[in-house]
């Protein structure tokens, strides 16, 4: 059964076989603490870095490349915007904010609208 | 009499609730995504989409309006989900119109009640109705799980479909690509939402009579744009390797 290792959290999700993914939906439904905020590919508070599987992820969007940049060469995706078909390995900044924020703002309103339990 | 569910086998039932009657299933979805649809059967479903989800900030207005305080996390939800249709980027409509444009169609064409099927005002007078009249969870259930949730599954098959077959750039089908993955976030926060408010049997049990109803709704909406636009054109739905009409939808 093929699964995403969230790395900085310790905790994995596993899906079935011959599913494809959408990577942040399955860290809110397992209730994995990865940092997230639009979910709609604006804000870049869900950048991940790819350790492993990245021939397992479809291939960036528009919004995705947009909004990464140079950062997509460097081997970050956005959670939101990434679905994976297999074994994959990701890690982040527990600490990090959108592209646009400030270190400090705490990451807009993602706090405002999570941890529902 | 039914009893409470784990959120678990909850989560099972809503799944099941609606499995069978997916719009990405319908006729006219089948049609879509297997390339036979012509650019103005695209103007006819951009309009009717149009007059269906238009007033989804309405309809989470409503939702928002009958949320209690206690349940900050499913208002902030409605919030937010309100704040992304209308003002975090560009409009939703916009990008609808933008891809009924690009089809041939105008504005104002698609924002003219009188071209949308009765259908589609049966769908708008639906949501209305559960928005503003049932619990908030069982509305969250009906228009969040029921009918949001679906949206990826619908556009995933669609999407690649406009890009390469039909030679839309990614600007103009923008549309779609922002809602299979937004809608698969609102979908995942929409069910959260129902597991942990869906408190007694019978909200559940609500819960599970109205993802039904909607996906019933969307999935007799869907197959009559088919059955309005297409088939004049076309003839009845066969599914490829199929030598008869499909029998459902």
């Amino acid at each position: 059964m093929p699964r995403i290792y969230f790395k900085t959290a310790d905790q994995y999700v596993e899906f079935a076989e011959g599913e494809e993914v959408n990577v942040l939906r399955m860290a809110i439904r397992e209730d994995i603490d990865v940092p997230w905020q639009c979910a709609s590919g604006n804000c870049g508070t869900d950048r991940l870095v790819v350790e492993e599987g990245a021939e397992n992820l479809d291939p960036p969007r528009r919004r995705e490349r947009a909004r990464l940049g140079e950062l997509v060469d460097e081997g970050y995706r956005l959670a939101c915007q990434t679905y994976t078909r297999g074994d994959v390995t990701f890690s982040w900044d527990p600490d990090q904010v959108g592209l646009d924020d400030e270190p400090g703002d705490g990451g807009g309103s993602r706090t405002g609208w999570a941890g529902t339990g | 009499m039914a009893e409470l569910m784990s959120s678990s086998e909850f989560r099972v039932a809503l799944e099941q609730a609606f499995s069978g009657t997916m719009a990405k299933d319908a006729s006219f979805s089948r049609a879509w995504a297997t390339g036979k649809l012509h650019k103005q059967h695209f103007v006819h479903w951009a309009t009717n989409h149009y007059h269906y989800i238009g007033p989804f900030g309405d309809y989470l207005g409503l939702m928002y309006a009958n949320t209690p305080d206690h349940a900050r996390d499913a208002k902030d939800f409605l919030l937010q989900n309100m704040y992304e249709e209308e003002l975090s980027d560009d409009r939703h409509t916009d990008l609808l119109i933008r891809f009924a444009e690009a089809c041939g169609g105008t504005r104002e064409y698609v924002q003219d009640r009188n071209n949308a099927m009765p259908f589609a005002k049966g769908m708008q007078g639906w949501m209305y109705y559960v928005s503003g009249r049932e619990n908030f969870v069982v509305s969250s259930a009906a228009l969040i799980v029921g009918l949001e949730s679906q949206v990826p599954s619908i556009y995933r098959t669609q999407y690649p479909t406009l890009i390469n077959k039909y030679g839309f750039s990614e600007w103009e089908a923008e549309f779609f690509d922002l809602h299979i993955t937004s809608d698969e976030i609102h979908g995942e926060r929409g069910y959260q939402i129902v597991l942990k408010y869906a408190d007694t049997p019978e909200l559940q049990q609500r819960c599970l009579h109205y993802v039904r109803e909607a996906a019933d709704m969307r999935f007799a909406y869907t197959k009559a744009l088919y059955e309005t636009y297409v088939q004049p054109d076309l003839g009845p739905w066969v599914e490829e390797g199929e030598r008869e009409p499909a029998l459902v939808g």
